[in-house]
């Protein structure tokens, strides 16, 4: 074909009508090039994402003690005396973590978290015998299986990568999920509780439970951000320690709890790398472009 | 002799290759907007070229059965009402009856559906493709692959398309997304833009002065038109270009955000907001100004810019979608979405300024676009879909099963019933007992029956 001119090179413009030599249906080799595949996918380690996992390990634990000092409690195992004392030691503890932890805790922030705490446990004396007859009417049965499945929704829900009770100093607010999280343990505190005998019983235990679950995250969060082969130890010794005081209650409790364990730090991370080559993410010039700067309403 | 009879040939030629279209889609007149705009300029210029087209679309309000606009072009308004969107509720099998009646009276060969999120264009191009109608799809936007909503809709794009003899896209990048989002081998894909009407577009007569340069944004106020970007860029455009004037028309959502901009830095005297602007008032808005803004986060095609042009405009546009392939590099500044950018792009614009005679460029705009070259684009579309061989029902439906896994089986099932359903609608109602339309030449519209048509032009 050396007579017939040279056809003119397509481009990738609408304008001007149909472009002599091709057909509207005409598919150039620049065909789909600025499609971008799997741009954004982060590469995984197995032993990081195991190592992330300690954390949602380490929350199983502390729900599981929580439940078992309530077994005891119910079973009289554990008397008010010492339950206080519990919360006494818990609390001390927990500011012993934060003092040396928290570099951007003053004296102000300190006296308010005081303040707060101590309005909280008045408050909380001053329930307790509310708490105590709440559900007198409803059978212990019904109690159990809402608590278990309350549990389940705050494990489900809860925000494992921060702490509700934000540190000083963090940006965002805590979301939706987090605070349902929250609700549903402290409902099941104040189930159990008012399955106890006496108001002291009930006061101690709400306070055990509240200081676990509203500032046990704060705590944790704390720790972790302070230094993480502290809070991989802390894990460590909170696990081991759990399946100890577990194992004498219930051998297939012990069990199942073991499994879990097993299943969140080594089977659920090794499904998560797996699962990696099946990402197919799309990306081009046809995707709505992002705003780079925030929007204040 | 032979030359009669070679006459005689073109005449039957002729009338062989004139199409009998029906349009489908849910929004048309008195809607407004990129694709109500394309289905009537489409319509109108495929009747001038003398084919005959229908239009079906749902009720609007009050206004519900057949009527008839500029040059006999017949609209079928549904008596479905819209739900949300413009759209109407999904009911997959509830508009067989009606589209399988006007398929009918109507003789239509080709059924063609427009813009994806169009419930009834989705249903009506299922029934047709049942029914053995060829079909032929216009996809109008853009969609992304990352959200649960468009994983959904693409779903049902795929299923649409996976049996489309012909799909059409507006630019070039919408076909490579609707090609990816379809799985649509490419060839079956075709590139047709949109248009502007000249006409109607014409710059000012007198040419504005330089001495105040006034900016014009036109566009729905939400965040997929960059309303927030505008937000951004006011002011820091206002502060460096002291001549500086800004028209911005339209209303929505994000209205409260620029107005709260304008008080924020003191510019009630240099930001003007009027509100929504009609259609036919696009123009006088646009004359007013040398500089036109667009600020869209994704668009397919952009008609918008067109408009601004046609009107001897300088556009500025944020490069997103379909927009860099809409027009010339030397009558567009492009910048990228980003706050900063933009105002160094209007910074551009304001140099560039002094070189442009709008009329020269209201006249290039004329030779670039026009809906008549759509309408014969479009035109071969059809040829080529009535040309694709007709295949039983086996074959379609192991297309429909490749859909995906569950998807696949489920598609299948839809389109069986939908068989069925049509074999019991021709027992109820046999295809015979229809009484189909005789053709009236738009002329005669006009001239035999003023006073029984009810004639409206847009």
């Amino acid at each position: 074909m050396e007579g017939s001119p040279p056809r003119p090179r397509w481009r990738k413009v609408a304008y001007g009508g149909m472009q002599p030599g091709y057909d509207d249906n005409y598919t150039d080799e620049s065909f789909l090039e600025a499609m971008v595949m799997n741009s954004n996918v982060v590469k995984r380690d197995l032993l990081k994402v195991m190592r992330d996992s300690v954390s949602i390990s380490q929350y199983l634990c502390v729900v599981a003690l929580v439940v078992c000092v309530w077994t005891y409690t119910l079973g009289s195992i554990i008397d008010e005396k010492l339950l206080l004392s519990l919360d006494a030691v818990l609390l001390g503890l927990g500011f012993l973590v934060l003092l040396l932890t928290e570099r951007r805790l003053s004296l102000p922030l300190l006296s308010k978290y005081f303040l707060n705490i101590g309005f909280f446990i008045c408050g909380l004396y001053v329930l307790a015998p509310l708490f105590h007859t709440l559900t007198r009417s409803i059978s212990s049965d019904s109690i159990w299986a809402l608590t278990v499945s309350l549990l389940i929704v705050h494990l489900f829900l809860h925000d494992y990568s921060g702490s509700i009770i934000r540190p000083p100093g963090a940006p965002n607010n805590p979301t939706l999920t987090s605070n349902i999280s929250l609700n549903a343990s402290i409902v099941a505190s104040v189930l159990i509780a008012s399955r106890l005998p006496s108001r002291l019983h009930v006061f101690a235990i709400m306070l055990f439970s509240l200081q676990v679950f509203i500032f046990g995250p704060l705590v944790i969060h704390c720790l972790k951000q302070y230094s993480v082969k502290a809070h991989l130890w802390f894990s460590f010794t909170l696990t081991c320690s759990t399946l100890a005081i577990i194992f004498p209650i219930n051998r297939l409790v012990f069990v199942i709890f073991l499994g879990l364990l097993l299943f969140v730090t080594v089977v659920c991370p090794y499904w998560l790398i797996r699962m990696q080559e099946y990402k197919f993410e799309i990306e081009g010039p046809w995707d709505e472009a992002k705003l780079c700067f925030d929007i204040t309403e | 002799m032979e030359q009669w009879q070679q006459t005689l040939m073109k005449i039957a030629m002729a009338v062989q290759r004139r199409h009998r279209v029906l349009m489908v889609s849910d929004f048309f007149y008195p809607n407004f907007g990129g694709v109500e705009n394309h289905l009537y300029y489409l319509s109108q210029c495929l009747l001038e070229l003398g084919h005959k087209v229908v239009v079906m679309t749902h009720a609007y309000g009050t206004r519900t059965g057949v009527r008839y606009m500029t040059g006999g072009l017949k609209v079928y308004y549904v008596p479905w009402k819209p739900f949300l969107m413009q759209n109407t509720l999904p009911t997959i099998y509830g508009t067989f009856p009606i589209v399988r009646t006007i398929l009918i009276r109507e003789k239509i060969s080709v059924v063609h559906g427009h813009q994806a999120f169009s419930t009834l264009c989705h249903e009506a191009l299922m029934h047709a493709r049942i029914m053995g109608y060829k079909v032929v799809f216009t996809d109008h936007s853009l969609y992304g692959f990352a959200d649960v909503g468009s994983i959904h809709m693409n779903k049902v794009l795929q299923f649409t398309l996976s049996d489309v003899n012909q799909a059409i896209c507006v630019s070039h990048t919408s076909k490579e997304n609707t090609v990816l989002r379809s799985g649509l081998p490419p060839e079956k894909v075709f590139m047709i833009p949109n248009a502007v009407d000249a006409a109607m577009f014409k710059p000012a007569e007198t040419r504005l002065s330089r001495e105040e340069i006034v900016i014009v944004v036109i566009s729905r106020l939400v965040y997929r038109k960059g309303a927030d970007l505008l937000v951004e860029v006011i002011p820091e455009v206002c502060r460096l270009y002291p001549n500086v004037r800004f028209i911005i028309g339209g209303d929505g959502p994000k209205r409260v955000r620029l107005e709260e901009m304008r008080e924020k830095n003191s510019l009630q005297d240099r930001v003007e907001m009027l509100g929504a602007v009609p259609h036919v008032q696009v123009r006088s808005v646009l004359i007013r100004g040398h500089i036109f803004l667009n600020s869209s986060l994704t668009e397919a095609f952009c008609i918008a810019i067109l408009e601004a042009a046609c009107c001897g405009l300088l556009t500025v546009s944020t490069r997103v979608g379909g927009v860099p392939e809409v027009l010339p590099e030397d009558i567009i500044v492009l910048a990228e979405p980003v706050p900063n950018d933009m105002v160094q792009a209007i910074g551009k614009a304001i140099r560039l300024l002094p070189k442009i005679d709008p009329q020269v460029m209201h006249d290039r705009m004329k030779s670039l676009y026009s809906w008549h070259d759509v309408a014969r684009r479009t035109e071969l579309v059809y040829d080529c879909a009535l040309s694709c061989s007709d295949e039983n029902l086996l074959v379609r439906l192991s297309r429909y099963f490749a859909c995906g896994v569950w998807a696949g089986k489920l598609f299948c099932l839809v389109m069986t019933l939908d068989y069925l359903l049509w074999h019991l609608l021709e027992l109820w109602q046999p295809s015979k007992d229809i009484e189909e339309v005789p053709d009236i030449a738009s002329e005669s519209l006009h001239e035999e029956m003023p006073w029984s048509v009810e004639t409206e032009a847009i």
